[in-house]
Order: C-alpha cells, then sequence, then structure tokens
C-alpha cells in the first residue's frame, strides 16, 4: 500500500478540493442569510470600469464568501475551532458564558457617550427646557455589564459611563436600573432584555416617574422559536429561546399609530413574528416615531420616551400610567424636526438607552 | 485588491481553473498557459501595472540577448550591463524610493516638493531582482540567455512567486521551464506543503497580526503588553511570509517546479549571523552574490570588509521598505553581525540555550523597529518594553489576550521548531505509523483545508505583509 500513499493523498485531498471548488461554482446564490440578518453579496457587475477601478475584484471576493457552499457550516466549523480548539475567548467579538453570548463591549468610548450628550443636551435646550420639568433618565445595561468581570472578559468602565451621562445631564432625574436587573432578565442568543422579567425595572422607573403600576399581566409563548441577533454571530449551535409577551385589557385596548407609514395597530405586531427578527412584535420593532394611546386611563398625562430598541419591550408596561405615550427614536429621525410631529408641552420625558448605543452613538442625529 | 493565496477566489475560481488548463494542454503550451494565468493573476491587483511589469520583462529580455550578441565585446557588454541595472533600478526607484527621496529633501532644504504618491505595484521588488539576477548571470556567462521570451516571462511572472518571492534564480529553474515533470509524489508534495503554509498563514499569521492590531488600538498598554506585541510580531512576520514561501514552493512543485527554500527554522538559530542563513534564505544569498562578493566580500582591507557589510545590510533594510526604520533596521543587523565575527561569536558557543535567548532577544527587537511607523514609534515602544515608557507592568488587556491568544502563540512557538516535523517523521518512520500515515495525513491536510476555508468565509482578518516589498 506504501507505494500508493502519494496517489492516495493526491486522491483524497483532491477529491476534498474537488468537491468544495464544484459545489462553489454551481451551487446558485441566495438573497439573504437568515442567521446573520443580512443581505449576502451578489455576483457583480462587470465592466471596464468596475475592473478598473478595482470595485469588481472586492465585490467578487465578497460574493465567493457570501455565497460560498454551506457557509453557515463552514462559520460554525470556524467557530468552534476559534473556542475549543484554540482556546480563543472570543470569536468575532462575541463570547460565552453560561449559556448566554454576549458582546465584548469594550472599550468605553468616552467621545461617543458625550456626543450621545451632547445630543440629548440639544433635544432638551430645544424642545424641553421652558416646558417639561420632569426629565427622567435611564440607561440599560448591556448583557457585559453582568457578565464580563466576573468571568475574566474585558469590562468597559459602565460606572465612567454611567457618571458622565449624569452629569451632563443634570436636567433629568437619574433612575438607577442595574439594581432591578440581572443576566436572566435578558435573552441567551440577543442583545435585548425580556418582557417578562421587566417588572420590577418597569415598577422602579415608574415609581421615579410618580406612577404606579398594578403589573398585572397573563404571559404568553410566541409559537415560533427565536433566535437573536448573537445567534448568527456567534455561529455556534444553540437551542432556540422563546420570546414571551405580556398582555391585560388595557394593553388590548391600546392604539399603536406608525408615523412613519401612518398605520394603526395594536402593542404587539404578530405580522413580525415570522419575520427575521421576532423580537420586533414589541411595537412593530425600530420605528422613528410612534404613540400609544390608552383609552382606559382617564385623566391626561403623558410621557415622551427617547429610546433605543430596548424601549420596545418595557414600553408596553408603562403604558397603564399614562393616557398617551410617544416613541421617539433619534436614530432615524432628525432632531430638528421633531416639533413638526410632537407639541411639547409639559409632557413627562423619559431617556432610555441602553449603553449599546451610548458607546456606539454615531446613528444618533 | 490583490488576489491573496489565502483568499477564496484564489483557492476556489483561479487555482482550479488554472489547474484544468494547465494538465489538460499538451507540454509545449504550458508555459504559456503559465504566463497568460500569472498576468491575469497580476492583473487582479493591479491592472494597470500589468504593463510595467511587461516592460521590465522585455527590457530584461531585449539586454539579455544584447549582451549574449556583443559577448566578445566586453566594453560594449558592460555597457549594455550597466544600461540594464540602471533602468530596472530606475523603475523600482521611481515607484518604491522616490517620495522618500522627495520627503528627505524637503526635510534638508525646508522646501516642499510635492510627493508623487505613487502606488507601489505588488512584488516589484521580487520580479527586479529576478531580472537583474538574469541579466547578471547571463552577462557573467552563469546562463545560457533565454531567447524564447514566452518563456523568459514564465519565468519572471510565474504567479506562485511572482509577488512575495522567493526570489527565484534564472540559474535554478532553466532547466525546468524547458523541460520538467510532473508526477503523484511531485503533486502530493505540493498539495502537502501548499496547505500546510495555508495554514501557518491563515490559522497562526493572521491571528498573531490581529493580536498586534489590537495591540497598536490599545489604550490600555503595559510593558508585558509590549512584549506580547513584540512576541506576536515576531511570531506572525516569520508564519506570514514563510506561510507564503510555503504555499509558493507547494503550487511550484505542483507545476513541476522546484524552488529553494526561503525558511530554515530561524527562531532556532543560536547567532545573528545563523539567523540570517534561515531567514528569508534566497533575499540574503541575492545580496551576497550579487552585491556583497562582487565588492570584494572579506577579501578586502578589515576597512573596506566593514564598509562591504554596512552597504549590504542598508541596501536589505532599504529592499524592505522606503523609511529610515527600515535602513535601522538593516544596520542593526549589520553592528550584531560586526559585533559577532569580531568578539562574540567564540562566547555564542558556550551556551545554546543562552545563545538563544539572545539571539530571539535582540531579533524580537528588529521586528519592534522593523514593523514602526516611524523611528520614533520603535524607540518609544523599546523604551516601553524595558519599563522606560511609564506603563505599569501589567493591565487587564494583556491579561485577556494573552488567555485568548495563549495557544496561538503556544502553537506558534512549537511550530517555529522543527519539532513537529521531527515527531511526524518519526511516526511515520515506524511501521504501524507508516501504514497508519497512509490515511491519517491526507485526512487531517484535507481538514486542516476545511479549517482554513471556514476562516476565509468568516471573513477575517487576512491581511499579507510582504506584499508592500
Amino acid at each position: 500500500m506504501k507505494k500508493y500513499k502519494d496517489r492516495i493523498f493526491v486522491a483524497i485531498v483532491g477529491l476534498i478540493f474537488a468537491s468544495m471548488t464544484f459545489t462553489a461554482w454551481i451551487v446558485s446564490q441566495k438573497e439573504s442569510s437568515e442567521s446573520e440578518r443580512r443581505k449576502l453579496a451578489q455576483f457583480p457587475e462587470l465592466s471596464y470600469a468596475s475592473i478598473k477601478d478595482g470595485s469588481f475584484m472586492t465585490k467578487f471576493e465578497n460574493y465567493t464568501q457570501d455565497q460560498f457552499p454551506l457557509r453557515d457550516a463552514f462559520r460554525t466549523i470556524k467557530a468552534v475551532f476559534a473556542y475549543y480548539m484554540l482556546g480563543q475567548l472570543d470569536n468575532n467579538d462575541i463570547y460565552m458564558k453560561d449559556g448566554y453570548a454576549a458582546k465584548l463591549e469594550y472599550p468605553l468610548n468616552e467621545d461617543s457617550v458625550h456626543h450621545a450628550a451632547d445630543r440629548f443636551e440639544y433635544i432638551y435646550n430645544k424642545f424641553l427646557a421652558d416646558k417639561n420639568r420632569n426629565i427622567y433618565l435611564s440607561i440599560v445595561p448591556d448583557k457585559s455589564y453582568f457578565l464580563a468581570e466576573q468571568n475574566g472578559y474585558l469590562r468597559m468602565d459602565y460606572e465612567k459611563l454611567f457618571a458622565i451621562m449624569q452629569d451632563k445631564m443634570s436636567y433629568a432625574n437619574y433612575i438607577d436600573i442595574t439594581t432591578t436587573l440581572d443576566i436572566t432578565d435578558y435573552y441567551k442568543t440577543d442583545t435585548h432584555w425580556r418582557q417578562e422579567k421587566l417588572n420590577d425595572t418597569a415598577a422602579k422607573i415608574a415609581a421615579e416617574m410618580g406612577v404606579t403600576l398594578s403589573g398585572e399581566y397573563t404571559q404568553n409563548a410566541l409559537e415560533f422559536p427565536f433566535y437573536g441577533v448573537y445567534y448568527g454571530q456567534v455561529s455556534l449551535p444553540l437551542p432556540a429561546e422563546t420570546i414571551y409577551y405580556l398582555t391585560n385589557d388595557i394593553l388590548d385596548s391600546c392604539k399603536v399609530t406608525n408615523y412613519e407609514d401612518g398605520t394603526v395597530g395594536g402593542i404587539y405586531d404578530m405580522d413580525r413574528a415570522v419575520g427575521k427578527d421576532p423580537y420586533e412584535i414589541f411595537l412593530s420593532g425600530s420605528r422613528s416615531l410612534i404613540t400609544i394611546e390608552n383609552p382606559n386611563y382617564e385623566d391626561e398625562r403623558e410621557l415622551i420616551i427617547f429610546r433605543d430598541s430596548f424601549g420596545s419591550s418595557i414600553t408596553p408596561l408603562l403604558v397603564e400610567g399614562y393616557s398617551k405615550i410617544t416613541l421617539v427614536d433619534i436614530r432615524y429621525l432628525r432632531v430638528d424636526f421633531l416639533d413638526k410631529f410632537i407639541e411639547f408641552d409639559g409632557q413627562d420625558v423619559l431617556f432610555l438607552f441602553s449603553t449599546l448605543i451610548l458607546n456606539n452613538s454615531e446613528t444618533l442625529t | 485588491m490583490k488576489m491573496l493565496f489565502s483568499s477564496t477566489p484564489f483557492l476556489f475560481w483561479f487555482l482550479p481553473s488554472v489547474l484544468i488548463l494547465y494538465f489538460i494542454v499538451s507540454n509545449k503550451l504550458k508555459n504559456a498557459v503559465l504566463l497568460l494565468s500569472s498576468l491575469f493573476f497580476y492583473g487582479w491587483g493591479e491592472p494597470r501595472y500589468v504593463v510595467w511589469m511587461v516592460l521590465a520583462i522585455i527590457m530584461g529580455y531585449m539586454f539579455g540577448r544584447l549582451m549574449d550578441r556583443f559577448r566578445k565585446e566586453p566594453t560594449i557588454s558592460k555597457i549594455l550591463l550597466v544600461l540594464s541595472i540602471s533602468s530596472s533600478l530606475a523603475m523600482l526607484g521611481y515607484f518604491k524610493y522616490v517620495d522618500f527621496f522627495i520627503g528627505n529633501f524637503n526635510a534638508m532644504t525646508g522646501l516642499s516638493v510635492p510627493l508623487l504618491q505613487i502606488t507601489l505595484p505588488i512584488g516589484i521588488s521580487f520580479y527586479t531582482f529576478q531580472i537583474l539576477s538574469y541579466t547578471i548571470d547571463v552577462y557573467r556567462g552563469d546562463v545560457v540567455v533565454q531567447k524564447n521570451p514566452i518563456d523568459l516571462a514564465t519565468y519572471v511572472a510565474l504567479f506562485p512567486q511572482l509577488i512575495a518571492g522567493p526570489i527565484v534564480r534564472y540559474s535554478d529553474i532553466a532547466n525546468q521551464l524547458k523541460k520538467r515533470t510532473h508526477s503523484f509524489k511531485k503533486t502530493a508534495l505540493g498539495m502537502r506543503r501548499f496547505i500546510i503554509g495555508l495554514g501557518k498563514k491563515i490559522m497562526i499569521a493572521n491571528l498573531l497580526g490581529e493580536l498586534c492590531n489590537i495591540f497598536r488600538e490599545s489604550d490600555n498598554k503595559s510593558v508585558l503588553f509590549f512584549w506580547l506585541y513584540a512576541v506576536a510580531y515576531s511570531l506572525h512576520i516569520y508564519f506570514d511570509f514563510s506561510g507564503y514561501s510555503d504555499m509558493a514552493i507547494g503550487l511550484g512543485k505542483i507545476f513541476g517546479f522546484n524552488f529553494l527554500e526561503n525558511f530554515h527554522y530561524p527562531y532556532i538559530s543560536a547567532s545573528i549571523t545563523e539567523f540570517w542563513r534561515r531567514w528569508h534564505i534566497s533575499l540574503g544569498s541575492w545580496f551576497r552574490d550579487y552585491i556583497y562578493i562582487p565588492l570584494g566580500g572579506n577579501r578586502v582591507s578589515a576597512f573596506r570588509h566593514l564598509f562591504n557589510i554596512f552597504l549590504v545590510w542598508m541596501l536589505t533594510g532599504f529592499w524592505h521598505g522606503a523609511a529610515w526604520n527600515f535602513i535601522v533596521w538593516g544596520l542593526y543587523f549589520a553592528i550584531l553581525l560586526i559585533i559577532e565575527k569580531l568578539w562574540l561569536f567564540h562566547y555564542l558557543k558556550k551556551s545554546r540555550i543562552l545563545s538563544h535567548v539572545y539571539v530571539m532577544t535582540l531579533v524580537i527587537i528588529s521586528f519592534v523597529i522593523f514593523d514602526a511607523v516611524s523611528m520614533g514609534q520603535a524607540f518609544s515602544y523599546i523604551k516601553a518594553m524595558f519599563g522606560a515608557g511609564g506603563y505599569s507592568l501589567i493591565s487587564a488587556e494583556f491579561l485577556y489576550y494573552l488567555r485568548s491568544y495563549g495557544v496561538v502563540l503556544i502553537l506558534a512557538m512549537i511550530g517555529a521548531t522543527p519539532l513537529p516535523q521531527k515527531l511526524w517523521n518519526r511516526v511515520s518512520a515506524t511501521s504501524v505509523g507508516g501504514n497508519v500515515m497512509i490515511l491519517v495525513e491526507p485526512l487531517a491536510i484535507s481538514a486542516l483545508l476545511v479549517v482554513c476555508t471556514a476562516y476565509l468565509i468568516d471573513g477575517s482578518y487576512n491581511p499579507f505583509l510582504y506584499f508592500r516589498f
């Protein structure tokens, strides 16, 4: 057999190489990747200009990577190799601890935090300073706040982030919610927190704003499996999770108006349950401007929340205490135009942002 | 966008297409296939610069023919050689060094002559040196002039070694350009060598390169983090460059060529002299044969000998890049080599361990100079490594990245020694091991190919250092 050693070598390695090549040549291209929640590169336009400026070559490489057969399986091989063979602590800045996938949110980007605070101050000076007295700030810690330090991962200086925001937003009352949260209040495969675990947090925010909540809800399970945003990024075989959402008569009767397209609906957008990101069932996900009207609230008390996606799941729990809540996402709406849509007139105002956005605030307009 | 060997377009589109074409055409057309595919390969990264490379090849061909034609007229032949060397160096100088000279001229005179900001054609240092070696060898009568322009162009443009070496001498492959053999043995050797090189590049060099980038961007540096960076960079550059050389040599084998080795475990050296016999062998021997020995080598006065050493090492440094840190890097080795020759060599023989520590410490420091963006940065990094930078001894980032890259670093350190190869040979030499290896080896190499592909598909960090040379 030894005399055939080289032939056997060429046959085995050649066969595997040829199989990978052949499938790469014939595989039909996909539009998007479900696990990575993004569009995949398509075969680039071939032209004299695209060759001359090199864009064809760059796009072709992206195309060959994105459209490689069994891409997800290869990405899993890479992740398994990185974690378990090379003992790397993170893969593409995502790490796993106790079944939780979290992003290595490090280091503290002070410029970014200052930028966010400056944008909020701009809003305050332009629209709120003369009219709104009850202004609040609350910061949602990301998962690394609970996971990083005690497990040996790099931890940004959260205390400094909180201090900068409080210092620069002296016009707002700070509501500390780090004490009502722990890691189990978050999805294992996603950035976000679990609505069904937020009663204490919502109660604390409400109490600080002078509102009492009954906190009585029915817990409902979404029948579709949920794979969060980190599931695709970490590329390890993780079990699906279940999204639970809370309902009661008050929430069922609320009217949600989406100002992007003028549609009116309910708190939970069940069409989104089968979409790319089922977390978007909460107030239809990323929307620049929506209002929630609560017909069961007898007086006139309004709240404006400047928020990111964490606000989508907690806001329904605050609805009980207000006749109307307006949610503004200044990542998608220029702050200069706010008064075209909102009449600022003595409403309570809550700035509710996650550390993820504050530390990466370039998207705040 | 250069076409890297370690990229999906090369591995799964270009290479298979070339292999199919190459092995279906007759022997007469094989060089033409290699030439055309090499021009495509080069043009993929730098469409405009194909013209310059073709011009360099034409000049090399013409000067070779003319020198052969006027062989019996030494004056004309010498003038042709000078013209040949001047034109090749002028092209290299224009693309690679002109801004360096303008910048220094501006600094000395206070003028502000605008920089030309020319993009460096990839591989220009490699193919220029190959053409120079060819024309010099033709002048010396060491090789027979190549009359077939396709064969000469194939030699210069051959894509396995075109953009990152090794610097293949024409004399080493002149016969193979005419007649070479292809066999399962050579193909198996080539595939094995190529995939191992790919693994060195992707699994070690890229990961350590990532670590170096993390260090450079860190605001949490410490003395030990500087050392971690310096060690990681030294291993990174070795695995990056030797991995690429392995891939080039492996591809050469598949196409029937035998390129000479370019690295031979340099990090096990017991002296700097030995290190340079093991590191970038094709460059070192090029400078020895075409600069050092023609200058008289060591068969001259002591003063002239020192001058020769300094000149050769300054040029070696300058070859790597148009910046002062590369020149200083070259001169740093010149000084070390002179110290060894005059005094230290005797002591280095006394303790293998101490001499190894000495070599590695100085080599690691040399690569800090090599990697620096300026001499100012090089000095501040070296100062920091020895506790004079005002940094704390240890930092959170150092501990995290030491843990995260610890296994890669250990694998790299072991992989930089002959130990894995010796172990492999020892197992293969036994009768049971030999039989088991018949299946285990191709499966292990295939698994390595799959893992490397996985890293490429995930879009990981994948630059290549030696393209700038």
